[in-house]
């Protein structure tokens, strides 16, 4: 069964609507009545006695046309089937009333930077906090009774460690393919191609390699941190964890922190292992260089305090990395947009770190010589 | 559409030998049920008898075995994706969370509808909204707010706003009062019970609230065991010596509707 859609008429004096009058139909008919021009003073009839079927939508458009002719000097006379009259009833007493939808206030630009800035100082302020909360809650828990969760520990390391690990590898091996590749380009006309091995070596061992771990642990860990904990909160998780006594630090971050500390150093040997033998390749194919003389040059000219220096920055990263995740995570409020917008951050602002990390340390071991 | 005998009254919801299973489970194993236009049905049971599943049955969220389900006229089993989304655009659902878009203002939520199903102009949408805001009984205030800024009962509201934002025939509501407290429950129960009369909607709920049940249903069927074991007024079911209803309502006999000689 089809019912006609919604129509006005104009006669003298008078608005004749017919057809059906729903919130499906009555987009036809929504602008009409403000093109009319009735004569101020005037008398006007709306006539809906021919309207087959109203809901709230068509009773509403009615009822804001003819107090929109009301308000502007008209007298208006509504006419409707009594079948019709408790659904314009309940329009009319809602106390809802038609008129110019508020304006939105637009921040403007000077106002718009200083609110971002304000946003990234508070949140800088909150993670220097965080860090601390967590230094106490470890202090407090070697203190006490030393409560190691074994099983969360374990249950991390193999998630962001032990999955990683062909990810890190394969990337790291052809970063050292890449690296040595164009090493020997540079190098050979000058007969000097036995140099790829220092490069690919200094640069794997006591920058990339390092880097590129940290980059895909940010960017699988830290992510799933700064989720999974970001759902615990809005499923009051942490809340329940809180009432019972214990700490979300103890329980959720410090395990994820002491798994990456554990996890980092290893995938970056990893790295350096195979981003070596990635270029040991290129080195045999490009240079004819055989294995024996490619390692060997390698450690003989790589000193044990560069590669020292790649493992240690790992650990300083593990703590960034985690600590970001989970502060993030922590800071979810009760609607899913912000889980996907805090995930988004923790690994922007883990990775921003680490960088900024290691140039700090590059800094550092620069003026000490190392 | 209409039955053409006006003094029967139509029925709206039509459930025949509907048979499910459930990872192995068997749900429901021959319910039948009717409801009637410009009712209120409620559908009573304990935990896991398949209330909520036969909900989003009859809504083609989910398909039974076997059986029928006509719902407005429809058989919504093996029903077209199309059809279906035409279907439940006459229907309003709340579901026992209330489910509000988390990131939209309660404002934005009840029109989403408006502005996704129908063609209306913007500041039309805004007044229709706000009119349904007013409608459950929600302050104006409310509309700017964020579902996470309101108390359970408004959210409740909120999103009965919504479900009705489209006018639609008939009303699923799944467990309205869980979690509310007994004031905000008895609030939400007149509300429905005001909403029906008001617009002639029809309404099935599926509670335990023996509140809601008691004050609110015309219509109560009660599911156990995979059937519906007793159904009627609630008084009728109450009186009912069906072990498990008896288990469910103890102490009814002497219920409100006066006790059994």
């Amino acid at each position: 069964m089809v019912l006609p859609g919604p129509r006005i008429r104009v006669e003298s004096g008078a608005m004749r609507c017919s057809g059906s009058w729903t919130v499906d139909r009555i987009e036809r008919v929504e602008r009409l009545p403000l093109g009319l021009a009735w004569r101020v003073g005037s008398a006007v009839v709306l006539d809906a006695s021919a309207v087959v079927a109203m809901d709230m939508a068509g009773a509403w458009l009615l009822h804001r046309t003819a107090r929109g002719l009301e308000r502007s000097g008209r007298t208006v006379t509504l006419r409707l089937r009594p079948e019709h009259e408790a659904i314009l009833r309940i329009v009319t007493s809602s106390g809802v009333v038609a008129g110019p939808p508020r304006a939105r206030d637009r921040p403007r630009v000077l106002s718009a930077v200083g609110r971002r800035a304000w946003i990234s100082a508070r949140e800088l302020g909150g993670l220097v906090s965080f860090f601390g909360e967590m230094g106490v809650t470890a202090a407090r828990a070697r203190t006490g009774p030393l409560r190691v969760r074994w099983r969360q520990v374990l249950q991390h390391v193999q998630t962001a460690g032990f999955e990683a690990l062909p990810t890190a590898a394969l990337l790291s091996f052809f970063i050292g393919v890449v690296l040595a590749y164009q090493g020997s380009a540079l190098f050979r006309p000058s007969g000097a191609g036995i140099l790829v091995a220092d490069l690919v070596g200094l640069a794997m061992l006591r920058e990339l390699s390092p880097l590129v771990t940290a980059i895909i642990v940010a960017g699988r860990s830290g992510s799933a941190y700064a989720a999974q904990i970001g759902a615990m909160k809005m499923t009051g998780e942490i809340d329940s964890l809180r009432a019972v006594g214990l700490s979300p630090i103890e329980v959720l971050v410090l395990p994820r922190i002491a798994a990456l500390l554990v996890v980092l150093p290893l995938l970056t040997v990893a790295a350096d292992v195979l981003g070596v033998a990635g270029a040991m390749v290129v080195a045999r194919a490009e240079l004819a260089m055989g294995s024996g003389e490619f390692l060997g040059r390698v450690a003989r000219e790589i000193r044990a305090s560069d590669y020292l220096l790649g493992v240690c920055k790992a650990p300083v990263f593990a703590v960034i990395i985690a600590a970001v995740g989970c502060y993030q995570g922590l800071q979810v409020a009760d609607d899913a947009e912000s889980v996907g917008r805090r995930t988004t951050v923790a690994v922007v602002q883990s990775m921003f770190l680490v960088v900024v990390a290691d140039g700090f340390v590059l800094v550092v071991s620069r003026l000490f010589g190392i | 559409m209409a039955t053409s005998v006006p003094s029967a009254p139509e029925i709206v919801i039509a459930v025949r030998d509907v048979h499910t299973t459930v990872g192995g489970d068997v749900i429901h194993a021959g319910v039948t049920l009717d409801v009637y236009r410009g009712r209120i049905f409620a559908l009573a049971g304990p935990s896991g008898c398949g209330k909520t599943l036969l909900l989003r049955e009859a809504l083609a969220l989910h398909v039974p075995d076997s059986g029928s389900i006509r719902v407005l006229g429809r058989d919504v089993v093996g029903i077209g994706d199309e059809e279906a989304l035409e279907l439940r655009q006459r229907c309003g659902v709340v579901f026992e969370r209330g489910a509000l878009f988390s990131s939209l203002t309660v404002a934005e939520n009840v029109a989403l509808p408006l502005r996704e199903r129908s063609r209306l102009g913007r500041t039309l949408r805004d007044e229709i909204a706000a009119l349904k805001i007013a409608l459950v009984g929600l302050p104006p205030s409310a509309g700017p707010k964020y579902p996470s800024q309101l108390s359970g009962g408004m959210r409740r509201r909120a999103a009965l706003a919504r479900a009705i934002a489209l006018d639609p025939e008939l009303l699923f509501l799944d467990e309205p009062s869980a979690g509310l407290d007994p004031a905000s429950g008895k609030e939400f129960e007149e509300l429905v019970r005001h909403l029906n009369e008001l617009l002639g909607l029809t309404v099935f709920v599926v509670t335990r609230d023996l509140g809601l049940l008691w004050n609110a249903a015309d219509h109560v069927a009660f599911l156990g065991e995979g059937r519906i074991v007793a159904a009627g007024t609630m008084a009728e079911v109450s009186r009912s010596d069906e072990p498990l209803v008896r288990a469910y309502f103890p102490g009814t006999r002497s219920g409100p509707a006066g006790a059994r000689p």
